[in-house]
């Protein structure tokens, strides 16, 4: 499978979400780092992990915009999914080549999209 | 001494002419009676003036004696035939002709040969200056000779005619042009002139003044100049003022309401000036003013009438320009100075003052439409931004239209515009707002899915499930129903939130006192914080109603609560939940049900809320303590802060 021994982050606020994420991802032979709930937790984890393969990163985290940890991302060469509960034309102008998994997510989807971005 | 007797004669026509002239200022009845007294002098039939009509090129005969009515103020004689009365003018000297039939110095003209002239004397008439008036010609019908003492008899005559005849003239022209200025002065009706003495008493009232005051001539004579004035006015004394000034400066203006003989009043447009005697005194005036009463009303009713516009734009907030196109001159409203964020009068408003303000993003579209409006004569209606030299962005919607001349070419652009930044504001908040209820709903579902699994998960069958998961579902739905029946930027507080899990828990009821709520009503909760945090509140409660405080008669649930400055100075609730005198179940053995609520209490608040949780099971009941950040407004305030963030519910 794709997705065995990848290490992928998650960055999701809600606790359920993430929960249940980690759960699809882990199923999938994947190797779950995070998740994690905010911009700052998100952006000390990405500093401080060797090897992150790919991301699944919610746009809105306790009220704030993800960009800087997509930012972080693009500045590491590491892909990225975004994971956001509406279509917004900001993030689509801002980052309009990345995919946006719309909420609630079809695993097979998500998992597919996240595949497709894996280097 | 027939001599003598003869000169005495002459002597006394030369003193009843000089009589006669001195005391008529009738052209034709002097030169008639001249005529009269030189024919008696030198005893002819005949005597004649013939006065020269140069323009023409004519004597004409203006006065005579013996003489048929036919002849003398009709004929005329052409200077340019070599005629005797000619000849004498040129000569400047009598010409006599003691036969006339054995003239050959000059014609003689047809009327006077059919009259049976026989001889004549030509004597010319100079006024003064030397320059020839005309002829003075004594005829005789039988051949006559005239003696030296004639001629120069005729010549001291003539030599009297001439001043007469100058000044005569002069009267007559002063007269003609008297007559002339009175004519005028009597036609004119749409002006009131009249003069008035040296003490201001009308002495002259012509038909123009009758017309616009009401009085007539014979009404207004003898009276003050100031009847005309308002009782007002004359009060206080101006009219006395007035012809003090005109009388020191010469004019004074006369711009005031003034009293009609109806008592009607009108507005009155003039001046008065003051007629100066040769010494430079003022011997009496002329007033002369226009009545402008209706001009007067019309500019009263038009300013009001833009007085009521300029208010109802004010109210309307509305901005006006008027644009014309062919000399590039525009006319704004102040309004409109303001909307282009000018002061009013601090720019000449034109077409680059108006896109110089228009945002860079904005303005080719904006002159784009604009320019399509005029080419295609249609309305202009486009809505831009335009940006205040406080960097402030306003919108503003525009409306307008063009003239357009018969060769279709726009001439004139008048139209209006409103401010819309706090429509267009409210609507970008709609959106996002929207956007939100989107992300909310989507998040809400998967959280339903997440709870479902959970709730498969601890579930022993299908009833056990059902029970459980409405039982979620409808803790969920009274936290959705908290947070929707916000207004804007009010917070659920803890309050209410704790209120409502115990009240559906049916553990308010007074008659059972079994649980003490002790803490500030008012702590407003984030709005992001409040699902979870009353799923957790609603674990707890389950928990106490199914095997813990709520569901033993002896035991007893109490939650306090207190707000508290964080380390980073934001406040934090902290919330005690302890139930006692619980009969807990033997060690080791868990009460049923405890697990989804522990794992949201000890995981997801931490991780989703920041929050500090324990979860003790203590001897006689559940100890679990919550701290989390809440929010640092009231519950009323209201402060707007969506702007910075995607969710405007945090």
């Amino acid at each position: 499978m794709p997705l065995t021994n990848r290490r992928i982050l998650i960055v999701e606020d809600e606790y359920m979400l993430a929960q249940d994420l980690q759960l699809e991802l882990e199923e999938a032979g994947a190797i779950v780092i995070g998740p994690e709930a905010s911009v700052p937790s998100a952006l000390s984890r990405i500093e401080q992990e060797d090897r992150i393969d790919a991301v699944i990163l919610d746009v809105n985290l306790g009220g704030q915009f993800a960009f800087p940890v997509a930012d972080a991302l693009t500045a590491r060469h590491i892909p990225f999914i975004f994971a956001s509960g509406y279509e917004d034309d900001v993030v689509k102008s801002r980052y309009p080549d990345v995919v946006n998994c719309a909420k609630p997510f079809v695993a097979r989807q998500l998992l597919h999209s996240l595949e497709n971005v894996l280097p | 001494m027939p001599k003598i007797r003869e000169m005495m004669k002459r002597q006394q026509v030369l003193a009843d002419f000089g009589d006669f002239a001195i005391r008529s200022e009738d052209f034709d009845a002097v030169l008639a009676e001249a005529c009269r007294l030189v024919a008696k002098a030198l005893g002819t039939d005949r005597a004649k003036v013939l006065e020269i009509q140069e323009e023409r090129q004519q004597l004409f005969v203006r006065a005579g004696v013996g003489w048929a009515k036919d002849v003398v103020g009709h004929v005329h004689l052409s200077m340019t035939e070599a005629s005797s009365e000619t000849y004498s003018i040129n000569a400047g000297e009598p010409v006599v002709s003691q036969d006339i039939t054995k003239e050959d110095r000059f014609i003689i003209p047809a009327f006077m040969k059919e009259a049976g002239v026989v001889a004549l004397v030509n004597v010319p008439i100079l006024v003064p200056g030397r320059r020839p008036y005309g002829v003075l010609q004594v005829d005789a019908t039988g051949p006559r000779t005239f003696g030296d003492d004639e001629i120069q008899f005729l010549r001291t005559y003539a030599t009297i005619l001439g001043p007469v005849i100058d000044r005569l003239r002069k009267v007559d022209r002063l007269h003609a042009s008297e007559e002339r200025f009175r004519r005028i002065v009597e036609t004119v009706q749409d002006y009131a002139i009249f003069t008035t003495d040296a003490e201001d008493r009308i002495d002259n009232w012509f038909p123009g003044a009758e017309a616009v005051f009401g009085w007539t001539a014979d009404e207004a004579v003898g009276q003050l100049g100031s009847i005309t004035f308002t009782p007002e006015d004359r009060a206080a004394g101006e009219d006395k003022q007035e012809i003090e000034i005109a009388r020191r400066d010469g004019y004074a203006a006369n711009i005031r309401w003034h009293l009609r003989k109806d008592e009607r009043r009108i507005f009155i447009e003039g001046a008065v000036w003051a007629l100066l005697d040769e010494g430079g005194t003022a011997r009496g005036f002329v007033k002369v003013g226009q009545d402008v009463t209706q001009r007067k009303r019309a500019e009263t009713a038009l300013r009001e009438s833009e007085e009521r516009l300029r208010s109802a734009v004010e109210v309307g907030q509305l901005g006006l320009w008027d644009w014309n196109v062919i000399t590039g001159e525009v006319h704004w409203s102040d309004e409109h100075f303001r909307m282009e964020g000018y002061d009013v009068g601090e720019v000449t408003p034109s077409y680059e003052a108006w896109s110089s303000r228009i945002h860079p993003e904005d303005r080719a579209r904006t002159e784009a439409a604009l320019h399509q409006a005029m080419e295609r004569q249609e309305e202009f209606v486009h809505e831009f931004r335009v940006v205040h030299p406080d960097h402030s962005v306003h919108w503003l919607s525009g409306r307008g239209k063009f003239d357009h001349d018969a060769a279709g070419r726009p001439v004139r652009m008048v139209g209006a515009v409103v401010e819309t930044t706090d429509r267009r504001e409210w609507e970008e908040r709609q959106q996002i707002l929207v956007k939100e209820l989107q992300h909310r709903t989507f998040n809400l579902m998967g959280m339903v899915r997440s709870m479902a699994d959970a709730t498969i998960r601890s579930s022993v069958d299908l009833k056990d499930f059902r029970t459980k998961f409405r039982d979620r579902i409808e803790a969920l739905a009274r936290a959705q129903r908290l947070l929707s029946q916000l207004r804007d930027d009010d917070r659920v507080t803890f309050g209410d939130l704790i209120q409502a899990e115990l009240d559906a828990a049916g553990a308010l009821d007074a008659s059972r006192p079994r649980v003490t709520l002790e803490g500030p009503h008012d702590v407003p909760l984030r709005s992001g914080t409040v699902q979870t945090f009353a799923m957790a509140l609603h674990e707890l409660t389950t928990n106490a109603v199914k095997y813990g405080a709520l569901s033993q008669p002896g035991a007893h649930l109490a939650v306090r609560w207190r707000v508290e400055d964080g380390a980073n100075g934001e406040p934090w609730l902290h919330v005690d939940w302890r139930e006692s005198g619980v009969t807990m179940p033997p060690d080791g053995q868990a009460p049923g049900g405890t697990g989804q609520g522990r794992t949201l209490i000890e995981k997801a608040l931490p991780y989703q809320l920041q929050a500090e949780t324990t979860y003790v099971m203590a001897a006689d009941g559940i100890h679990c303590s919550i701290a989390l950040p809440v929010s640092n407004r009231s519950p009323l305030e209201s402060h707007d802060a969506s702007h910075q963030s995607p969710d405007p519910y945090r």
